[in-house]
């Protein structure tokens, strides 16, 4: 049976011990970049850039394919970051901002598109390519992030991994779009919006498993 | 200086490499933490308490490092706190103990005292239909085989077994409503 004397003695044995080394929290953000460039130099490597590119983000609603998941990426990360202090929960609610602009964008253009080309704009020509690639961009950056993550001490594990996953699937999105030439918002919204949530899961998962102590 | 700033600057000579400083802090926020795992604590036995106790310390040392300076120190060590007791009383929460050193003169003869929690065992077999009851009593309770066990009420090894889940389940069902 342990007794408070036991406690008094074991408190001693854990102020003996060495500090353990704190989360840096800019190297973890440098390791993500590193592996998120690795993940999308290989996919990027393998499709290639869009020819047009430097014409087609003359076009705003183009360069919001890009700028929009980049903006999700840079409010999540330091979100998910956050959740690595016990105390804190990390606000969610600036992500409302990319996401009520892409849906902006998404409405827009089904208003404005006749209901018969509705469906072949919205399925478009490479949905399962532009899935599996931003799938593909993330993984490495998520296994890096999720552990680099467990040197902090979030005690909301789902939560964060979540987090970190969106961060990332966005971030895999945006980058995925210098390949892509579906500029149609219906398209894009809907399926890189799907493969951030994938990427979402995926995080959230990782979390359950890997970040509770 | 009041306590909160004490606390962190204890809490910040620690994390700088003090250890006399450390186990200075981890003194000065244990009496907070007991109370915490004895207001959570009333499903657990109070001799358990002092090891969640450690559970909470050692978390502490471990993520020392997520304490931003500057920041206030009892929120901190309060999320922690919180966190590892559930994590603790989720862990043990389905098994029942009880401590055996205050029995350890009176309990010579254990092969003469009825197994499991004797009169709750037995309050709910009452409630089972007499064969279910038998079968729990001599399988689960006496280890019998199930053929030993299912001969004895006219039933064969396998219909035994299946009678056997059978009452377990209604069993774990009037443990459900006796608990609430």
């Amino acid at each position: 049976m342990t007794t408070p004397e036991d406690t008094d003695a074991f408190i001693a044995s854990l102020a003996a011990r060495p500090t353990p080394e704190p989360l840096d929290l800019p190297r973890a953000a440098g390791w993500i970049g590193g592996a998120f460039a690795v993940g999308l130099g290989a996919v990027l490597g393998a499709l290639g850039i869009r020819p047009d590119l430097g014409a087609a983000l003359q076009d705003p609603v183009t360069l919001a394919k890009n700028a929009l998941p980049l903006l999700l990426a840079c409010l999540a990360l330091p979100i998910a970051f956050l959740t690595t202090r016990p105390e804190r929960d990390g606000p969610v609610w600036p992500l409302i901002v990319p996401v009520a602009l892409a849906a902006g964008l998404f409405l827009l253009q089904a208003v404005n598109t006749a209901p018969t080309n509705f469906l072949p704009e919205l399925m478009g020509q490479t949905a399962g390519a532009c899935l599996i690639s931003i799938t593909a961009i993330s993984a490495l950056p998520l296994v890096v992030g999720i552990r680099t993550l467990r040197q902090g001490a979030t005690t909301r594990p789902i939560r964060s991994g979540a987090l970190l996953g969106l961060a990332i699937g966005a971030l895999a999105a945006a980058g995925y779009a210098l390949h892509c030439d579906e500029d149609a918002p219906l398209f894009y919204v809907t399926w890189y919006g799907i493969g951030i949530l994938i990427s979402t899961g995926i995080g959230a998962l990782a979390g359950h498993k890997y970040l509770r102590w | 200086m009041s306590q909160p700033d004490e606390l962190a600057e204890l809490l910040r000579r620690a994390n700088a490499g003090d250890g006399p400083a450390f186990a200075q802090f981890l003194r000065r926020i244990t009496p907070a933490i007991r109370t915490v795992i004895r207001a959570k604590g009333s499903s657990l036995p109070e001799h358990q308490h002092e090891d969640i106790l450690q559970e909470v310390l050692l978390a502490i040392h471990l993520k020392r490092g997520s304490w931003k300076e500057g920041t206030p120190v009892k929120p901190w060590v309060y999320a922690i706190t919180r966190y590892k007791v559930v994590d603790a009383f989720r862990r043990r929460g389905a098994i029942i103990h009880v401590p055996i050193e205050p029995f350890s003169e009176t309990l010579e003869d254990l092969s003469a005292a009825v197994p499991l929690a004797g009169k709750d065992a037995e309050y709910m077999l009452s409630h089972l239909d007499g064969r279910g009851a038998a079968l729990v009593r001599s399988m689960t309770l006496e280890g019998e085989s199930a053929e030993d066990a299912g001969e004895k009420v006219g039933l064969s090894a396998s219909s035994a077994r299946v009678a056997l889940h059978r009452a377990l389940k209604q069993l774990a069902r009037i443990a459900e409503r006796t608990k609430n």
